[in-house]
């Protein structure tokens, strides 16, 4: 007798419980569900949506990229959008692969946006790619250097300043044979997380007929003493080093190699390692020779009137700067948010996907100046076969406290 | 030779960090039984705090080695008033989760506020190394070494005497004795916290020219201190500082002479074979049995 | 007629897929993004439900939640794309493999407690995906490893709810029997466990091997859920099964609620769903989550799941009856069973301690104690602090090992004897602090005093009580009867800790004897007991040896109630027998009474 009322009332407290879980997510449904567009493209609108980490260890690339696209978009739309429509520009973050493929469905089957920006590295990045290519939605990726998202080549994905990482690290061998001198010993310095090791072995490779010695050492991300690895670059005399990290773990390892006597090492870094963040942590002791490439004409840090107009554009939309920014994806960002903005202005008004895909294939030089705004990219060219936007590389180097790219020196 | 000189010299400098970071949690574990997982946050909150008191404000360096450990203190303090007090009847389960939570919110709380990916604070001594023979060394590995060590021996001190210090070890032989003696477990569990607060300051003071200030440097932070203090043995003060130093070493040993790439992996196994071994830590205090 | 009663341990069993079968329902009115969402919640369930047999039953705080879901998801991919298995076979293979991953991480690990155990589960955390990375020929490495969409009877599946009803199917192939493991004898084991380590030894749960089981089940939970969200997930690194999302699954079953599986389940699915849901304010969920374990810890530590249980409270009023005072005895209605025990007339003793010693150092606490009990009889031990009595009590029933001498039972000799074990002899005990199990009902407390606890037994009990079959209502029919011959029969439904102290020592008592134990040891059975019920407990002790016959073993201070209650006393002073005989008769002894009234002989 008891027993029943017993039943009864647990089962209906387990009702009760699956219909909360149940009220919660539908709820959240409505509340999260903000605009639809149909197809992203409305007779005033296009949607253009993108992704990349806020947080986590590579929130440097996400939140800058995410403010560049921001600003180049609404320097566009000030002037008068595209083909009469205004763009509108919705970002998700996603840092590890699960919140990716979260965040490319949210905005292509939530948001259901016209176009697809991946302001991602590494993991996160090729985990879109995979949903990507199976969709079908035209899109840019930015910043992504590894392998995965270019291969297998799929027409509608694009890709934007960065280049394929095995490229990235021929420059990084260039850099090696350029700046040290025969017989060369060469530490190799990388970090055992996804991106660096993305670039070892293409540095591995070309390295092999430029030095005599290699030593490879790897250090665990967000590590910040190297006395072991330096000790063994030092026993084998080491004359440069190749760093492949972060700047923050580059700038730890060079200012500890000064502190153990290793002051005239000459140090190329991974493309992620030049922005001014490693500044700071390097002084006062900036060794002489700290070499990078570069995907863009400039840096922010330096002293070039580009520059200068950037910076000032930057800090009237978002106001000071906080230290290290606005750094190397600010300024993709802002870049790629015009060679997207060329390829759906080339189109026409009649915007498809396919046609939007067919009409970039064919896109040449499209470059910010074209409609207005600062050339702090490299111009970009596409064809049906080279999805590949930018593929200059330029030699960079720290001189007088911050990076610089030394002018005719692309390749 | 001259290597393994510079080898130990290094471990020897995150060691001492280490070290000062496990007292931290084993004088709190000692004295309440509270296993302090936020303690990596504290060391961020000092780490902060250096950077705000020497770059920010461009107080005079010498004084956050005195402000900032007070201020992380009471900190702490606060942590045990707000949260933990409610807690102390029941068993130290919830505890253990809402100090590994607390540490996360710490983290997290850093994180959102300053939108810097990295802080750097400069070093309190130069950095230029000497040399003695083959052997370099700079001042400032010396100066991290010394005084993370001589603070960690201050703390050890204030636990092992002085009137403080005394009822927080009757406290934690007997919780009721030391009450009827007149000590009050408010006043005392304030106090070890403020004490084990103030340690993980002075580490964080210590990293923040060494390691940069960012949010991982409080999971980094504790799970390294936590390592260290199981080695050395958790209810033991000098085993922390010596499970510290010899986790700092053996990480570095490891690393040149096994492989760079399983740094962290070597030191895990070391935890392992230590719990295997000898699960009271190497350290630790005679067991006394109770009849 | 169809019994709902008698099937109600089956539905509660089934419920938790009525959860499964709502999402899925759910997914059918959203869009695929949102059905993708809801995949993970599902996924997350089970992790979340898993966690509650590991961190709300067992209470073992594991930090290597993330690399049992790296081991199950890898195993599973790997064998897909590089054998070509089938997805569902694979699955499955994840699954056992995290299974013996999490069995080998126990083995080691049982041994501690609290933040040791915390700690070696780091360690096997932290190494699994240092392997992971480091195996890049097989793992991809740091890259990560691209999963493939999975092909279901020769169909590829990319239609999102198409998979959402996939993973519900596999979901429930994982919940239904951690639900059954839960609410059956094992899981009231676990808690039994996690409440009073000592007084589940006592009646014969292995702590290790139950601690193993429970990190092994629970590792083939995880290990299956994450096996299945695999290829949702596209790429696989090591990366997303790190110590933060080790962390971040602990907040699962606390937040939900730890004391069932609807805690990981409601844990589990809302959790995971929430950063997706508040993507607005992506950046702060993390914070946000931490704030909440926090505040749940403190101001709800039931979990939500604990909203729940108050609500239904206020709406079901006077559900349960109040604990109030001693009830007075009902004598049983059925004539007890007589157990051999009296059956024949020789004298048998019960128990023989021979020459006891047990040292510590130089100190002998207990220095060549030779007793004997009486089969059938009341013996009694006294002695001032420090005497010996707790010590000799402790070595009889096994919690400190003696360093001389012999105990046997019933011609069984108990040296060496594992207290686990002791059970299986028909040695039962009591315990001066009560040690009662709490958040389990007195029937609940009882039925483990039956000893059939051994992992086998309490994995097959679960499965009996979920079916409620005939050995499932015979052994709660057996509990009840102890209850009712303690008089706590109206109790029966009741959570012991809601009982006072009186109530709680006769249930300790109906725990002792429900197993019909051929010897009853009786630690300060009336210790911090009010005057009233002093004397309740003396008869029912005398009922229960009269009606049962069961030979007892009391230590008490309260020497009246000793001295009227035994049939024997024998009284101990530094470790020493120094008297021994008929109770009235040795408590006069002048002896005795300076020992115990300082009555000084006359030199």
């Amino acid at each position: 007798m008891r027993e029943s009322k017993i039943s009864k009332c647990a089962s209906l407290k387990r009702l009760f419980a699956a219909s909360l879980l149940a009220a919660i997510t539908v709820g959240g449904t409505f509340i999260a569900n903000s605009a639809r567009a149909e197809d992203g493209v409305t007779d005033n609108e296009i949607l253009i949506g993108a992704l990349g980490p806020l947080t986590g260890a590579t929130a440097f690339v996400g939140g800058p990229a995410r403010d560049g696209l921001q600003l180049g978009f609404e320097k566009i739309n000030a002037q008068g959008g595209i083909n009469g429509r205004k763009i509108k520009f919705i970002f998700e973050q996603a840092f590890s692969p699960a919140e990716s493929v979260a965040a490319a469905k949210k905005l292509v089957e939530d948001h259901k946006v016209f176009v697809l920006i991946l302001a991602s590295g590494s993991t996160g990045a090729a985990a879109a790619a995979d949903y990507v290519r199976a969709s079908g939605i035209p899109t840019y990726n930015i910043v992504g250097g590894t392998p995965i998202i270019r291969n297998p080549f799929a027409k509608n994905v694009f890709h934007g300043a960065i280049t394929d990482a095995s490229k990235s690290a021929e420059s990084l061998a260039e850099l090696v044979k350029d700046k040290l001198k025969a017989p060369r010993s060469v530490g190799v310095l990388a970090g055992t997380y996804a991106f660096p090791q993305a670039e070892l072995k293409g540095v591995q490779a070309h390295l092999k007929g430029i030095a005599d010695k290699i030593d490879l050492e790897q250090f665990d991300q967000g590590a910040r003493d190297y006395t072991s690895q330096l000790l063994a670059f030092k026993k084998q005399d080491a004359g440069a080093v190749v760093m492949l990290g972060s700047f923050s773990e580059a700038g730890f390892a060079i200012k500890q190699a000064s502190e153990m006597g290793l002051s005239n090492l000459v140090w190329v870094l991974a493309g992620t390692a030049a922005t001014d963040g490693i500044i700071p942590i390097i002084s006062p002791n900036i060794p002489r020779d700290v070499w990078s490439y570069s995907f863009t004409p400039f840096l922010p840090g330096q002293k070039a009137p580009t520059m200068d107009e950037f910076n000032a554009l930057w800090t009237k939309r978002y106001g000071a700067p906080p230290a290290g920014r606005p750094n190397l994806y600010d300024m993709i960002g802002y870049g790629s948010a015009f060679v997207l903005a060329q390829a759906l202005n080339k189109t026409g008004p009649n915007l498809t996907r396919d046609r939007l895909i067919a009409v970039w294939s064919t896109l040449q030089d499209a470059k910010p100046s074209n409609l207005g705004g600062i050339d702090v990219t490299y111009p970009e060219s596409f064809s049906e076969t080279d999805h590949q936007g930018n593929k200059v590389r330029g030699q960079a180097h720290i001189v007088n406290g911050a990076w610089v790219v030394v002018p005719n020196t692309n390749h | 030779m001259s290597e393994l000189i510079m080898i130990l010299v290094g471990g020897v400098k995150i060691g001492s960090i280490y070290a000062l970071a496990a007292l931290g949690i084993v004088v709190i574990h000692k004295a309440t039984r509270v296993v302090n997982f936020a303690q990596g946050g504290l060391v961020l909150l000092g780490a902060y705090g250096a950077y705000v008191f020497i770059v920010e404000m461009r107080w005079p360096y010498w004084m956050a080695y005195v402000v900032i450990p007070a201020i992380v203190g009471c900190v702490a303090v606060l942590i045990e008033i707000v949260v933990l007090r409610r807690m102390r009847r029941g068993d130290l389960f919830p505890v253990v989760i809402a100090t590994i939570f607390l540490g996360i919110a710490l983290s997290e709380g850093y994180r959102l506020s300053t939108r810097a990916e990295i802080l750097s604070v400069p070093s309190f001594v130069s950095t230029m190394p000497f040399v003695i023979g083959s052997v370099v060394i700079s001042p400032e590995q010396l100066w991290v070494t010394f005084g993370a060590l001589l603070a960690a021996a201050a703390g050890i001190a204030i636990f092992q005497h002085g009137r403080v210090g005394r009822s927080m070890r009757a406290m934690a032989s007997n919780v009721r004795g030391a009450q009827l003696c007149g000590y009050s477990i408010d006043r005392v569990y304030g106090m070890t916290w403020f004490l084990g607060g103030a340690l993980a300051g002075y580490a964080g003071v210590f990293t923040a020219p060494v390691r940069g200030v960012s949010s991982e440097l409080a999971i980094a932070t504790v799970a390294a201190a936590f390592v260290a203090a199981v080695i050395g043995g958790f209810d033991s003060l000098i085993g922390a500082v010596a499970g510290g130093l010899i986790l700092g070493v053996s990480e570095t040993l490891a690393a040149a002479y096994i492989s760079s790439a399983m740094k962290s992996a070597i030191s895990f196994l070391l935890l392992f074979v230590v719990l295997a071994i000898r699960p009271q830590g190497l350290f630790a205090p005679k067991k006394v049995r109770s009849v | 007629m169809f019994n709902v009663a008698r099937h109600r341990p089956l539905f509660i069993a089934l419920a938790p897929l009525l959860s499964v079968v709502a999402v899925v329902g759910l997914g059918a009115a959203v869009d695929s993004y949102w059905q993708y969402v809801l995949g993970m919640s599902l996924s997350a369930m089970l992790v979340g439900s898993a966690l509650v047999m590991l961190t709300g039953y067992a209470r073992c705080i594991t930090l290597a939640t993330g690399s049992i879901m790296a081991i199950g998801a890898y195993a599973s991919a790997i064998l897909t794309v590089k054998s070509g298995m089938p997805f569902a076979a694979a699955v499955i293979a994840g699954a056992i493999m995290g299974g013996a991953g999490g069995f080998l991480m126990a083995l080691p690990s049982v041994r501690f407690r609290s933040h040791n155990l915390a700690m070696v589960t780091l360690v096997f955390q932290e190494v699994v995906i240092i392997l992971l990375r480091e195996w890049k020929s097989v793992t991809g490495g740091a890259e990560g490893l691209n999963v493939p969409a999975p092909h279901l009877f020769g169909v590829t599946i990319s239609n999102d709810f198409i998979f959402l009803i996939v993973l519900a199917v596999g979901t429930s192939v994982g919940l239904l029997p951690l639900s059954i493991l839960l609410q059956g004898a094992f899981g009231k084991n676990l808690r039994a466990m996690a409440c009073s380590e000592v007084a589940a030894r006592a009646y014969g749960i292995n702590v290790k091997r139950n601690l193993i089981a429970a990190f092994t089940i629970s590792s083939f939970a995880i290990a299956l859920a994450s096996a299945l969200m695999a290829p949702r997930l596209r790429i696989i690194d090591p990366d997303s099964f790190g110590i933060l999302p080790s962390i971040f699954a602990l907040a699962y079953p606390i937040v939900g609620g730890t004391t069932s599986i609807w805690g990981g389940i409601l844990g589990g699915g809302l959790l995971r769903a929430m950063p997706e849901i508040l993507r607005p304010i992506a950046d702060y969920i993390e914070l946000g989550e931490a704030l909440l374990v926090i505040g749940i810890v403190l101001f709800l530590p039931g979990g939500i799941i604990e909203l729940f249980n108050r609500l239904h409270k206020i709406v079901t009023r006077g559900h349960f009856v109040k604990a109030g005072k001693l009830p007075d005895f009902i004598s049983s209605e059925r004539p007890p069973e007589r157990g051999k025990l009296c059956s024949g007339e020789n004298v048998a003793w019960a128990a023989r301690i021979e020459e006891l010693s047990v040292r510590y150092g130089a100190l002998k606490a207990v220095d060549q104690v030779s007793l004997n009990v009486r089969q059938g009889t009341i013996h009694g031990l006294m002695g001032a602090n420090g005497a010996g009595k707790t010590t000799l009590f402790n070595a009889v029933s096994g919690f400190i090992k003696p360093s001389g001498g012999s105990i046997s039972v019933f011609g069984e000799a108990l040296d060496g004897l594992l207290i686990e074990d002791r059970i299986r002899l028909g040695v039962t005990r009591t315990f001066q602090n009560v040690a009662i199990f709490s958040g389990l009902t007195c029937l609940e407390n009882v039925k483990i005093g039956l000893g059939r606890n051994d992992i086998g037994t309490a994995l097959a009990r679960s499965v009996h009580g979920t079916f409620d079959t005939i050995r499932a209502r015979e052994e709660s029919e057996t509990a009840m009867r102890a209850l009712h011959s303690v008089g706590l029969s109206a109790y029966a439904y009741v959570r012991s800790e809601l009982l006072s102290l009186g109530n709680q020592r006769r249930l300790e008592l109906a725990r002792a004897i429900v197993s019909n134990p051929k010897l009853l040891l009786l630690d300060e059975p009336v210790s911090g007991v009010a005057e009233e019920e002093v004397s309740k407990i003396h008869e029912l002790l005398r009922r229960i040896n009269r009606d049962h016959g069961i030979t007892m073993l009391i230590v008490e201070h309260n020497i009246g109630f000793l001295a009227s209650l035994c049939d024997r006393l024998t009284v101990l002073n530094h470790g020493r027998v120094v008297a021994e005989g008929e109770p009235k008769a040795t408590v006069s002894l002048p002896l005795v009474r300076d020992i115990y009234f300082g009555e000084a002989l006359v030199a």
